[in-house]
């Protein structure tokens, strides 16, 4: 039994998206078994549990709603077999850091935030830039266990434990048979971190990944490692006009070799970035317009070359020019391409933590939403017109190749703020009339929620709801996340 | 007007590892880079070049694989490189290799300008540029920060640490480059393409009718008595506190004791 605390440090009870909660008890369990007793103790108590992992969610997934806090970030044990076995509270950080030594293999999820733990990347369903090749947190998990809320435990691996159809049936350790309906909606097919994953006849691991705490504690994860490639090359091609910037990252979706990334700056990104360029990070040259990243992962020099001769070819057609294309062939080119792209999240917080001075009611407005391949342009023209017209200032940027950008407005009053709000709002009933996600990689926590029930209906949120009884009946694990028990 | 750029290929020392027991630096799976205030004078060269048309020749004595860093220049803009190479030129120091360099940069067409790194970081002895210039019979300014080229004359910023002059020369002459002279550009996939492809001309010991006495390790007075990796500093105190007042105040108490004021 792990040691109850009543006194909470207070950054125990908030995450990155400065929501704050409350809680009476918090335990830092350090084993599987230690959550399982944390478990029955809350159960026997009436308390509902929170599971914590780093507290890097930016969307109040880990902020309790009262009760007993799990906190998992002191679980940090990891086994190398061919691949990894790691307990939740390791973090990305701690994880590349073990992989340093064994040289050939990686970790392919890279969610910005490094120092996120495994059991809330898994949770969430991060995921970062070469998703598009290797997709998310969910495509690196090959088995895991979870404690139930009444402390059982279930292990699944990938390709073992299947739904017949919309049906399912799982035994847990203890030889106790849950099974019953799935949703009766279908998950679209497309980068989404939004509410339980759900397909005919699914791996029923995918249930688990990305419902956000609710169905059970991620206590033991198997990781999927890939193999290092011994050829990256990233290119970063500038363009004169958004619209080619666009033609041409549907051309390099159409060829044949799969980058592992291709990642979007519009200008308002690139005129940002011209002033607050990062020590050994290149200058944009004044009339750069547009940009898009494409980073090719190969086997050697020669598949790289090749790879990037057949995407000189989209380039051309597209009114980009071998002239205006930065190329980094090494780690060190790479690193100061990197410096250039990461400086754009910090300028834009530097901004607001600036704007806050005047008004500590500003915050940035970043919208996570995705669409399918063919309403790319027509999502990218609705954000660009809205934005001038409501005269705001603001950077879209992100992961393009999935069709997910992050459009970022940064408010100079309140006034603006609430007007970037409500126009947030509107953009989801758009994205989701065009087959899209609310979430596309931060989850819905408890900011989303109303997302959500745009997204599913209230007739997807009462499938949801079902399904979280048939393995929660008392609604005690993560209340308040994804919808309202 | 022809500018000549001499690079060197050095470790990228930014993740430098020392073997602990023989105190040498640990090479393997260190990347090789261009010297990074190299990278400051070839882009010096490459304005010139896109501004006045200038031509670039960059210029390494190193070994067969320094081609690489070679290319990488080529990929930015370069017109021509040359790899100055031989056996018999291991073992050099700076006084070889600024007289292997120097007579290298004679078999070329006649440069107006010279441009080198502030230092190699590997050796951080600064010695070459103005040990080129030296046998060259050139005139040579340090750590220059901004380079003008008008009607013949140039026109340089050198740093002090405390100011900085501004300085004439007639050409030719030879420059030292600081780091905050620019911004290295990136190589464009069209130079990269065609760097990939193009001939690396070499010249050889014998090419550049080096006199054997001067070049490589016998050409080489200067000699490494020891190499050790300074101790640690160990004690001190830290001063921690939340308020800076307080801080200050105890930094000043512990400064009374020491009698320092
Ligand atoms: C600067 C910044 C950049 C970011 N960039 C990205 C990005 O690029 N991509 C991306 O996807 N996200 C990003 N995020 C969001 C965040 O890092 C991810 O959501 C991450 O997965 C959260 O991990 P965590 O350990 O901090 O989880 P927490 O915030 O502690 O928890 C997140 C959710 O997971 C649940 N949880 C945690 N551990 C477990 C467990 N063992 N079992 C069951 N449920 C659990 C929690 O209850 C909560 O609902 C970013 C955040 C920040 C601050």
């Amino acid at each position: 039994m792990p040691e109850i605390h009543s006194d909470i440090g207070p950054d125990y009870l908030r995450d990155e998206s400065r929501k704050t909660g409350t809680a009476d008890s918090i335990s830092f369990p350090l084993n599987e078994a230690e959550i399982a007793d944390a478990v029955r103790w809350a159960a026997a108590n009436g308390q509902c549990i929170t599971t914590q992992g780093a507290r890097t969610g930016l969307t109040g997934g880990a902020v309790p709603s009262g009760g007993h806090i799990l906190n998992l970030s002191r679980m940090k044990t990891i086994t190398d077999r061919d691949d990894l076995i790691v307990q939740p509270g390791v973090t990305l950080d701690e994880i590349r850091a073990h992989l340093k030594s064994r040289g050939n293999v990686f970790f392919a999820p890279d969610p910005t935030e490094t120092t996120a733990t495994i059991g809330g990347m898994a949770s969430c369903n991060a995921s970062g830039a070469r998703s598009f090749r290797y997709g998310a947190t969910r495509e690196s998990i090959l088995a895991a266990r979870l404690v139930l809320a009444d402390g059982d435990v279930i292990a699944l691996c990938r390709g073992q434990c299947m739904a017949t159809g919309r049906n399912f049936r799982l035994k847990t350790e203890s030889g106790r048979v849950i099974e019953g309906d799935l949703p009766s909606y279908t998950t679209p097919a497309i980068k989404t971190a939004s509410g339980y994953f759900v397909r005919d006849s699914m791996d029923l691991l995918d249930l688990f990944i990305g419902s956000e705490g609710t169905l059970g504690i991620f206590s033991e994860l198997h990781l999927k490692l890939q193999p290092w490639p011994a050829s990256v090359w990233g290119v970063m091609a500038f363009f004169g006009k958004e619209p080619d910037a666009l033609a041409f990252v549907h051309a390099v979706r159409g060829l044949k070799d799969k980058p592992a990334s291709i990642e979007f700056f519009d200008s308002c990104s690139l005129n940002l970035l011209r002033s607050h360029r990062l020590e050994g990070a290149p200058e944009v040259p004044a009339d750069y317009h547009t940009a898009v990243y494409v980073e090719y992962h190969a086997a050697d020099e020669d598949e790289a070359s090749g790879m990037v001769e057949r995407m000189c070819e989209a380039l051309d057609g597209c009114g980009g020019s071998e002239d205006r294309t930065w190329i980094a062939t090494d780690d060190h080119e790479r690193e100061r391409i990197r410096l250039f792209r990461h400086a754009l999240p910090e300028a834009v917080n530097s901004l607001i933590d600036e704007r806050r001075k005047t008004d500590p009611a500003i915050t940035k407005l970043g919208t996570d939403m995705a669409v399918p391949d063919d309403r790319l342009d027509e999502l990218m023209a609705l954000y660009h017109a809205s934005l001038e017209r409501l005269g705001l200032e603001y950077v879209i940027f992100g992961h393009i190749g999935s069709n997910h950008v992050h459009v970022n407005i940064l408010p100079r009053t309140v006034k603006q703020f609430e007007q970037g709000k409500a126009q947030y709002l509107e953009w989801a009933d758009a994205v989701i009339r065009m087959g899209g996600t609310v979430s596309a990689e931060h989850g819905i926590g408890k900011l989303k929620t109303p997302f959500l029930l745009k997204m599913m209906g209230a007739r997807g949120i009462e499938d949801m709801r079902r399904l979280k009884r048939l393995f929660d009946p008392q609604c005690r694990l993560n209340p308040g996340n994804l919808f309202a028990c | 007007m022809h500018v000549v750029v001499c690079i060197k290929q050095v470790p990228d020392t930014s993740d430098v590892k020392i073997n602990p027991e023989t105190n040498t630096l640990i090479r393997e799976g260190v990347q090789s880079i261009i010297n990074p205030f190299d990278e400051n004078a070839l882009e010096i060269a490459l304005v010139l070049k896109d501004t006045q048309g200038a031509k670039v020749t960059v210029i390494t004595m190193g070994p067969p694989q320094a081609e690489s860093a070679l290319r990488e220049c080529l990929a930015r803009g370069a017109d021509e490189v040359v790899l100055v190479s031989d056996r018999a030129f291991a073992g050099s120091d700076t006084l070889a290799t600024s007289y292997t360099l120097a007579r290298a940069i004679e078999t070329l067409d006649k440069p107006d300008l010279i441009l080198f790194g502030k230092q190699a970081i590997d050796g951080d002895t600064a010695q070459v540029g103005p040990g080129v210039a030296e046998l060259l019979d050139m005139p040579v300014i340090t750590y220059i920060r901004r380079v003008e080229v008008a009607e013949g004359k140039l026109k340089v910023e050198r740093v002090f640490e405390d100011g900085y002059e501004k300085m004439e020369v007639p050409l030719p002459a030879v420059l030292t480059i600081l780091k905050e002279a620019n911004v290295p550009r990136m190589a464009s996939l069209k130079g990269r393409m065609k760097a990939k492809k193009a001939e690396i001309a070499m010249l050889s010991a014998a090419a550049i009718q080096a006199d054997p006495e001067r070049v490589g390790l016998k050409g080489s007075p200067t000699k490494v008595v020891r190499i050790f990796t300074p101790p640690k500093k160990t004690g001190g105190i830290r001063i921690d506190g939340t308020h800076p007042l307080e801080a200050a105040r105890t930094l000043v108490e512990k400064l009374r004791e020491q009698k320092v004021i």
